[in-house]
């Protein structure tokens, strides 16, 4: 019995079955439309695989929400970026800006790292000095450092551009300079006597660290503030971002891999390449596969000999292994990932579709179309295929979760395309280095449960299709 | 005779298939120059095992260097080196039949050797113990779900599997692989991360039974996962359609037990298609165990090609591509034998 | 008298029957040398057992099925060969009726749409003019309200009602010939008058020329001016159809007709000829007249030669060697 197409629909969407699918691939369209929106085309390219972009982020951490689950809060990661400065200006025209940067101290252990970041500075007569100070809770202030950029050079001529490219880095755990001021501020505050040296063994747990005796064994919580003053002597002279980067042992929603990538982004990223890969290679199959398979079942003779022939080899060879060589000859593209696929799996269609089509040749009303003059183009486009449709749209439905999943083997197995970020390269890299046997779970989980919801989501909506073909199945 | 001509017919096609690929995989890696890579390679050996054998004759180092290269050239010419790529198409075709795969660059096999064939030969029984293992399991658990499910359709235990059937389908063999590692292995210390046998393998026959199966408990348990699904999905729908056919029927109206009923009727005649969703499964189940041997360091033919694209091993990579092949056309036979055993419709 | 609507010489249709990929083990001769007339305005009922090849003899005149030899002649045109562009042509002046009311029309069309698509496909009249031949069709046919029977789907309708959608189809284009194959067949019994009144209406209402093919030979004689009996391929009998049923000539004739109830009790205890045996294997029929392995009167000559299709009577003929 063949249904009108609204009556397909209302079958469709009747059972609870397709409603989840639907649900499901709305969400990931809505995800995956947010990723091509908020990163540019290349960011794969340029900052993803750039290891450089991710030095300032923690390495295989955690996420920092497992802090709900433990006693003592781990550090969060925190990345402080600046604001509008305060400015004052003098008399004798200096200028000094003030930026703060405030921090909510609540973990229970220090930061693996303190390090400032100044980028892009420029100055016409003198050179800007520039001083960190530290507010901490107890109402005590450190200052950490207080250092000049450097003058200009021979031949050089004004403006004097510092820091464009590679940006200026203070490491807290690296500068004398700061430890020897730690040393005199705990002299000052606590009367306590540490030498530089002792102070830069870990800087951190003195700096936000409260003494019990001379212990420093615990975190001051509490609101931090953090100045930066930037004192120039041109109205035209400036200074770029400034960011002070607290290393932590957790960060963002899924946590760092080993390179130190915001794992979130990774997966975010993970949705248009899934969704662009299962879809495109299931349409092409689809159409080349039913394609032939119509015009071999139609017209019968040497096509579909051929076609048959052809379409039998190339269904029964072991798909991973040759996918595996040919990638691995031919280099491993999207694009060629993307040909081999179609290359491997469009006979299964032609197959079906072809027996389909051999069944309704004989039927009578395809004889009476005959018989008053119906081309065989006419007779096919508007009798056969009304009648295959709905079964060659869920079959293609049913491809995509198998391209999706076909695709991810090949990238964790390394063959995968390099430049566009996907779920089974990180679950790859994540294998090699070992990530299973050190339990970085926040790294294996999320990309592989994506892929499973990407192809689950496809296989309910295909499950729903099936009472639309099938009409024995239909329930309601 | 039906059943002679009909496998035999099946036999000249998977033939047909071997031999496809493997002119396939000759003539690509004749045209990107590969193969040249490969003979020199074994050139190169067969030389310097020259060059160690003759120089305890010929100690004047001029005569020396002279003598290797003669045979160079000799081997080059008799290799067919010296000309294009295309001509040593036949000869290429019946070394790679006979199984004379070169020498890999990478790897050895426990005893030193590095030929090809012998690494392969050293890993396939594990593959083999994996594989089969696996799909005779996830077969009898598919028939036996199948058609207990079959009798309650609708029921929510049948809904629940069709949700099952979806997330087994959806599900990556080698993430389940991993998220069993990292659950089992780290989180809870039951099982082994990896490996066929522990080091060093226990000196007693059983103990090294044990623990054989022991390494082979998570391994195989992600490959029946993979499958099983599908398989009870297919017996429980293919069951459901017979048993409302009218034979069955008949049956029943004869008096005869359920049990009976279900197994020499139904059971029976839903044998050949479940047989076919094997055979279908075969394909992948060759791709699932690369990926399942990866992942759990198991050392059969998987893991090795893994490591042959690692290290881009070209002469390894052939060879596997091959041997896969000619297991899986042979697997394939053998199933359709069954096939053709059970279901007489198909005989030509 | 005039020129025939359609007329067929020495017409073979043959099937090869493959054996493997490649070997042709021999042929269905489903026409084996048939020739016949048709003229305007009258019914030719082709009559015989299933199997016989009476649907290919139609499906073969219309080129449905393309003959093997012979030739076909359309209102004095030879068409046997002709090609696909010609052929289109010509197929408005030729429909068919076919056996199955559910299975020939297109499920998944809308009763106009079926009527319509002989239109569209050759291209008749704007949207507004086919919708009202479609409807003219549909009042024809007795489908009222013409309108509401458009909009409906064949699942819709009752077999009769199908069936009156095909003859509506095959009206449309306003063709010369219709072959009408087993028209009623697979209708209740209640409907069949109908529907065969109905064609009968129309016939003179058009001046139609029908092939009325049917395994009953009852109806034939409400039916049909002449009758042709098939056997095995072969046309063994042909002639006006009162004086067919009441002189039958050929023993298979005589057999089908005896073969028909006969609602009078009063006849209930006469002897009837029935036949016995099969059908013959059109792949291998019998040597000589192919009737007679089954045949009460079969002679010596009668295995070996083939009887020739002569007149018997003026307008009678018969291929039978009783009659030599």
């Amino acid at each position: 019995m063949i249904s009108s197409k609204r009556e397909m629909l209302r079958i469709f969407f009747s059972s609870s079955v397709s409603k989840l699918g639907v649900a499901l691939l709305i969400i990931l369209l809505a995800f995956s439309i947010y990723a091509l929106v908020a990163f540019p085309p290349d960011y794969g390219k340029l900052v993803w695989n750039n290891p450089k972009a991710w030095e300032n982020y923690p390495k295989s951490a955690p996420p920092s929400w497992v802090n709900f689950f433990t006693q003592s809060k781990l550090f969060e990661h925190k990345i402080l970026e600046t604001h509008e400065p305060v400015v004052f200006k003098s008399p004798d025209g200096t200028i000094k800006k003030l930026y703060y940067f405030d921090l909510d101290y609540d973990a229970g252990e220090f930061p693996k790292f303190f390090s400032m970041l100044m980028k892009d500075v420029r100055y016409w007569k003198s050179p800007p000095i520039i001083t960190l100070k530290l507010m901490r809770p107890d109402g005590k202030t450190v200052e950490l450092t207080s250092f000049i950029v450097s003058s200009p050079r021979e031949g050089e001529k004004p403006p004097y551009s510092r820091y464009e490219k590679e940006p200026f880095i203070l490491k807290i755990d690296s500068d004398v300079n700061v430890w020897r001021s730690v040393s005199s501020f705990l002299k000052e505050s606590y009367g306590l006597s540490f030498s530089p040296s002792e102070i830069g063994k870990d800087p951190e747990r003195f700096i936000f660290g409260s003494p019990i005796g001379s212990n420093f064994s615990s975190p001051l919580k509490g609101k931090y503030r953090f100045e930066v003053s930037v004192t120039t002597y041109d109205e035209r002279d400036s200074v770029g971002d400034i960011l002070l980067i607290l290393g932590g042992s957790v960060y963002g929603l899924l946590g760092t891999d080993v390179i130190g990538r915001d794992i979130a982004i990774g997966v975010l990223l993970g949705f248009p390449t899934s969704l662009f890969i299962g879809i495109i290679t299931s349409v092409i199959v689809t159409l080349i596969g039913c394609l032939l398979g119509i015009i071999g079942g139609y017209f019968g003779g040497k096509i579909d000999e051929v076609t048959q022939r052809v379409s039998d080899i190339v269904y029964n060879l072991p798909l991973l292994p040759l996918t595996i060589f040919l990638i691995f000859l031919m280099g491993s593209s999207i694009w060629n990932i993307v040909l081999l696929l179609i290359v491997f799996g469009w006979p299964g269609l032609t197959i079906v579709t072809r027996s389909i089509v051999l069944q309704l040749r004989e039927a009578q009303y395809i004889e009476a179309a005959k018989s008053f003059g119906s081309s065989p183009w006419r007779i096919i486009f508007k009798h056969m295929l009304p009648q295959v449709m709905p079964f060659i749209v869920a079959q293609m439905i049913f491809y995509v979760p198998t391209f999706i999943l076909l695709e991810a083997a090949l990238s964790f197995l390394g063959l995968g395309d390099p430049s566009l970020p996907t779920w089974g390269q990180m679950l790859e890299l994540g294998f090699r280095n070992g990530a299973i046997y050190l339990g970085l779970w926040w790294w294996i989980i999320p990309p592989g449960v994506m892929i499973v919801l990407t192809a689950f989501t496809f296989v309910l909506i295909a499950l729903g299709m099936e009472p639309v073909v099938n009409p024995r199945l239909r329930t309601g | 005779m039906g059943l002679a001509r009909t496998l035999a017919i099946r036999a000249v096609n998977l033939l047909l298939v071997l031999l496809l690929v493997l002119l396939l995989v000759v003539v690509i890696i004749g045209a990107t120059g590969t193969s040249d890579r490969i003979l020199m390679s074994i050139v190169r050996q067969e030389v310097s095992t020259y060059r160690q054998a003759i120089s305890r004759t010929i100690t004047n180092p001029e005569a020396l260097e002279k003598a290797v290269e003669t045979y160079r050239q000799e081997l080059i010419k008799a290799y067919g080196l010296d000309k294009p790529w295309y001509t040593r198409i036949g000869d290429m075709l019946k070394r790679i039949i006979l199984l004379d795969l070169g020498v890999s660059k990478s790897l050895q096999t426990f005893s030193g050797s590095n030929k090809v064939v012998d690494l392969i030969m050293e890993r396939l029984p594990n593959t083999i113990l994996l594989v089969t293992t696996a799909t005779v399991l996830s077969f009898i658990i598919g028939l036996l779900v199948g058609v207990k499910l079959a009798t309650a359709i609708g029921s929510k235990l049948d809904r629940a599997l069709t949700y099952f059937s979806a997330i087994s389908y959806a599900l990556p063999t080698w993430w389940t692989g991993i998220i069993f590692i990292l659950v089992f292995y780290f989180y809870l210390r039951i099982f082994p991360p990896g490996g066929m046998y522990s080091i060093p393998p226990p000196e007693d026959t059983l103990a090294r039974l044990l623990d054989l199966f022991w390494h082979a408990t998570l391994p195989i348990i992600v490959l029946v996962l993979a499958t099983v699904g599908s398989n009870i999905y297919v017996t429980r729908t293919v069951v459901m359609n017979i048993a409302q056919e009218d034979f069955v029927l008949a049956a029943k109206a004869k008096g005869l037990p359920e049990r009976i009923v279900r197994w020499r009727y139904i059971a029976r005649v839903a044998a050949p298609p479940i047989l076919t969703q094997l055979i279908l499964g075969l394909a992948g189940s060759i791709g699932g165990a690369i990926l399942t041997e990866t992942v759990f360091g198991w050392p059969g033919m998987g893991l090795l090609f893994y490591q042959a694209i690692v290290s881009s091993d070209e002469a390894l990579i052939l060879g596997l591509v091959y041997v896969f092949t000619l297991v899986y056309v042979i697997a394939r036979f053998v199933l359709e034998i069954f096939y053709v055993m059970l279901d007489p419709r198909v005989r030509i | 008298m005039s020129d025939p609507v359609i007329r067929a010489i020495n017409l073979k249709t043959y099937f090869p029957v493959r054996k493997g990929l490649f070997r042709i083990a021999g042929y269905v001769r489903a026409v084996d040398e048939v020739s016949l007339e048709i003229y305007p305005g009258e019914t030719l009922a082709l009559v015989g057992e299933s199997g016989c090849g009476k649907t290919t003899l139609g499906k073969t005149l219309l080129r449905i099925v393309e003959p093997t030899a012979g030739k076909i002649f359309f209102k004095g045109q030879e068409i046997t060969n002709t090609d696909y562009n010609e052929m289109k042509k010509l197929r408005r002046r030729m429909a068919m009726i076919f056996q199955d009311p559910y299975a020939s029309i297109d499920p998944s069309y809308s009763v106009f749409k079926v009527i319509e698509e002989p239109l569209e496909i050759h291209g008749i009249g704007t949207r507004e003019e086919r919708a009202e031949l479609v409807m003219k069709a549909l009042e024809e046919v007795r489908l009222i309200p013409p309108e509401e029977f458009a909009r409906k789907y064949p699942h819709m309708l009752s077999g009769g009602q199908r069936q009156r959608v095909a003859i509506a189809r095959a009206l449309v284009l306003r063709p010369d010939f219709i072959v009408a194959d087993e028209p009623v067949s697979m209708l209740d019994a209640s409907v069949r008058v109908e529907i065969l009144l109905l064609l009968r209406e129309l016939q003179k209402k058009h001046n139609l020329s029908y092939l009325y093919i049917t395994h009953d030979i009852a109806t034939s004689k409400y039916f049909s001016e002449r009758i042709a009996v098939m056997y095995a391929g072969k046309i063994i009998e042909l002639g006006p159809s009162s004086m067919l049923l009441k002189n039958p000539l050929h023993p298979y004739t005589r057999a089908l007709i005896d073969a028909i109830p006969d609602p009078d009790p009063s006849n209930r205890f006469r002897i009837r000829e029935v036949i016995k045996g099969e059908p013959p294997d059109l792949s291998n029929p019998p040597t000589g007249c192919r009737f007679h392995p089954r045949c009460p009167y079969a002679m010596d000559i009668c295995k070996q030669v083939i009887p020739e299709f002569k007149e018997y009577q003026p307008g009678h003929l018969v291929a039978c060697h009783l009659y030599d």
